[in-house]
């Protein structure tokens, strides 16, 4: 039952859905090449690849889970059976979660093995994507839910995402650097890397404890159309 | 052509409606109003020309406003779908291809507005320090030569990607090419910023500035050269062209699309 | 299955859905009738547990659904069918059903396929058992609906306007269907249609503007309408006392059944009421007709 229910869930999760994460990491990773055989460097594809790896994948991971907090066709009935709503899109997002755990493990150890360091290396390097992919996925589900509306939840992430990558020198002050998403490509990782990122994943669990508080009262998501 | 605006009309009352749409525009504003930082228009010298203050307002509010246009009209099309009223607009004499148009030109107009009123906000709240009554003309000015160009760009790619791409890979692309292509420094990585087909008006801004220097990147040397001419006043004209015509490339690819189908589709029917 | 619910009120922001709603529903079929806007859908949401009342008692089977235990309780006894239902168009029937058993906490994978099997059946699709929903007709389309419902052999059915969009066959299959399913468990059918209480429903409500109007055997409400239903026949215009029931044009003038409390015409004579004229006469006796 275990494995058929999670099967379920992936199916509803959206095919189209999951496919972005990869698809988007796919793309960096071309581009990366491209940028490599045209002649511009290896550090420059470097720097992108890992920008890939903690930028692009936490956007996509975000756009995705804001998208499976939102879109339901059949919300009503889901309120009407024994099964918690909040447990149906935790495994949806779970499903998302692992999916892309797996695509960021098989990019980051392709670009490994030829010859890229995106990050501190070892186990550590889960982290690059781990942390800022938490935090923002849950900071999406979580305005998601609260407004349900794809496009304000959308235009949030857009802005913190873009406004990060703008102003990095002003998120790298203490006050805020818990909140830098983008600490290994911009810093390094070297000292206050390891806070940082720590900090991003008690950030991000916080956010989804507020998601799943939100969600507790389901019926809030009850509505035919965006505002 | 009546069924066109007709289509536009509606188009834009449905959009220009959605509180998404002003919430979302309010708070990147908001956002760029406050981070503006030393280089922002605030921090111009008291006689600064009008012009040049509002081109820097345009070129500001150009950096995160447009994301939410691309947001919201990223599931206009796809949304017909899912609300099923497509098999009634299709039963309409109304052809595919001015339904098409009548949306890009209602989503244009509607993604426009809260761009205007963002640059008229930002002339009124000028004016008691500077007391100059153009600053509303060049603000005018500014949303037509910059916002709007980039506003007709975004909404071409916005309206049409996502019916092949899924809505939220559509999103990630956008969000991550309005940085590439119009804020990441060519030095940084081969990238389209500082060509003429920039969205976010840096030629425009180049040339209503007047002051010789670059409003970002306008002409920078990188990736694409014969798309990096000397910013002046011809430079800013072809970019904007450019720009606008680069948005109907997707609207004339999807209404060839349509407008085949309907011809596919209709003696099958019969 | 008991339900009892008091006091019921439902507001969202300044509009009152509900307003003070009682009513006791014993076993059996029993039928909610109004208006659209009455509230019907909901006080059908609330007693799903999709929506939680703003205040009021609703107990059913027991369990208080203001709490999360009895709200659970009664869901695992529950079958439900929306108004809109939904549907997810990659799927096949048997693959939605499976899904909406696993949902419904039918762990056994044999038992829950061979229940889907049956159910389909039960409801005519086991011919399209592998095509994908998105291609399914509205009727279809609520046959699966219904199917779901009955998954987990429910004890309480709540079905909201299950018959809307039904071709005639199909409309008096499903009454039949609901009729056949209501021996041993409750079935709640909430819908505008008259004609589906009077075919299938001993019990009756009649909500309107979020209060109970009327609650009892269908046979006092079809009462109501005794010696207020009159039949004319004319070749001249249609009556203008009273509400004109039904028009059937012959070859020796129009046929009209009229409810009204004195006689439409000299020539009107008092008739037997149907259920559709009580449920005429108790709404124009709640909302006095404008005078003039």
């Amino acid at each position: 039952m275990r494995l058929t229910i999670w099967l379920h869930e992936a199916r509803r999760a959206g095919p189209a859905a999951l496919l972005a994460p990869p698809a988007a990491l796919l793309l960096t990773a071309a581009i990366a090449m491209f940028i490599q055989l045209s002649g511009a460097g290896h550090e420059r594809a470097e720097r992108l690849l890992l920008a890939g790896l903690e930028a692009v994948a936490p956007l996509s991971v975000a756009m995705v889970a804001l998208t499976i907090v939102v879109r339901e066709t059949c919300r009503e009935l889901h309120l009407s059976l024994p099964t918690l709503h909040l447990a149906t899109i935790g495994r949806r997002l779970g499903v998302l979660g692992a999916s892309t755990a797996a695509c960021c493990l098989i990019y980051a150890a392709g670009a490994w093995l030829a010859g890229y360091r995106l990050g501190p290396g070892g186990a550590a390097t889960l982290l690059v994507w781990a942390a800022p992919a938490l935090w923002l996925a849950a900071f999406a589900a979580l305005v998601a839910a609260v407004t349900r509306s794809a496009v304000l939840t959308s235009s949030l992430v857009a802005l913190i995402w873009l406004a990060e990558q703008i102003w990095a020198t002003v998120f790298v002050t203490p006050a805020l650097r818990p909140l830098f998403l983008f600490f290994t490509s911009r810093v390094g990782d070297g000292p206050g890397w390891a806070a940082n990122r720590i900090g991003l994943l008690a950030g991000g669990l916080v956010l989804l404890a507020a998601t799943a508080a939100v969600l507790h009262r389901p019926e809030r998501l009850l509505t035919e159309e965006d505002a | 052509m009546t069924a066109l605006l007709a289509v536009a009309r509606y188009e834009f009352r449905m959009q220009a409606r959605k509180r998404s749409l002003w919430i979302a525009a309010v708070l990147l504003g908001g956002t760029l109003v406050v981070l503006q930082g030393d280089r922002g228009p605030r921090s111009l010298p008291v006689g600064t020309p009008a012009r040049e203050v509002m081109a820097t307002w345009a070129l500001l509010f150009s950096i995160l406003m447009p994301l939410a246009y691309g947001m919201l009209l990223a599931d206009r099309l796809v949304r017909d779908r899912r609300l099923r009223v497509e098999p009634l607009l299709e039963s309409l004499p109304v052809g595919p291809v001015a339904r098409l148009g009548g949306k890009y030109l209602g989503g244009v107009a509607a993604c426009g507005l809260p761009g205007l009123a963002a640059l008229l906000v930002a002339a009124v709240t000028e004016l008691p320090k500077r007391h100059d009554p153009a600053l509303l003309g060049w603000a005018l000015v500014a949303f037509a030569v910059v916002t709007l160009p980039g506003i007709a760009m975004v909404a071409g790619f916005a309206l049409v990607c996502p019916t092949f791409l899924s809505v939220p890979l559509f999103r990630v692309l956008f969000v991550g090419y309005w940085f590439w292509g119009n804020m990441l420094a060519p030095a940084f990585l081969p990238s389209l910023t500082g060509t003429v087909l920039t969205p976010i008006g840096d030629y425009a801004a180049t040339w209503l500035l007047g002051s010789g220097q670059t409003a970002l990147f306008a002409g920078t040397p990188g990736l694409l050269p014969f798309l990096r001419p000397d910013p002046s006043g011809a430079s800013a004209a072809l970019s904007v062209a450019v720009i606008v015509l680069c948005g109907l490339i997707p609207m004339t690819a999807a209404a060839l699309a349509a407008h085949r189908a309907t011809r596919q589709t209709w003696p099958a029917k019969a | 299955m008991h339900i009892e619910i008091a006091d019921l009120r439902r507001r969202f922001g300044r509009v009152t859905a509900l307003d003070g709603v009682d009513l006791t529903v014993s076993g059996g079929m029993f039928g909610l009738l109004g208006t659209n806007g009455a509230g019907k859908t909901t006080l059908m949401r609330i007693l799903a547990g999709v929506l939680p009342a703003t205040s009021g008692r609703v107990v059913v089977g027991g369990n208080d659904l203001s709490t999360r235990g009895g709200r659970v309780a009664v869901q695992r006894r529950l079958g439900y069918l929306p108004q809109e239902l939904g549907l997810y168009p990659d799927l096949t029937p048997t693959e939605f059903l499976d899904y909406v058993g696993l949902l419904k906490g039918l762990d056994d994978r044999a038992a829950r396929r061979g229940q889907v099997g049956d159910l389909l059946d039960l409801v005519g699709l086991s011919d399209v058992a592998g095509r994908k929903l998105k291609g399914f007709s509205g009727g279809m389309r609520r046959r699966v609906g219904i199917a779901q419902a009955l998954l987990g052999d429910p004890t309480l059915l709540i079905v909201d306007e299950p018959t809307v969009g039904l071709d005639p066959e199909e409309r008096i299959r499903f009454r039949t269907l609901l009729s056949s399913l209501a021996g041993a468990r409750t079935v709640l059918l909430s819908t505008h249609i008259v004609e589906d209480v009077a075919q299938t429903c001993r019990q009756t409500a009649v909500l309107a503007a979020g209060r109970v109007l009327f609650t009892g055997q269908v046979t006092d409400l079809t009462a109501r309408a005794e010696g207020v239903t009159w039949e004319i026949v004319t070749a001249g215009s249609p009556p203008t006392d009273g509400v004109v029931v039904s028009a059937i044009a012959r070859t020796d003038g129009t046929h009209y059944r009229v409810v009204s409390p004195r006689p439409p015409s000299p020539d009107a004579i008092p008739v037997s009421p149907s259920l559709e004229e009580g449920y005429v006469a108790l709404m124009r006796s709640a909302t006095p007709l404008p005078v003039g």
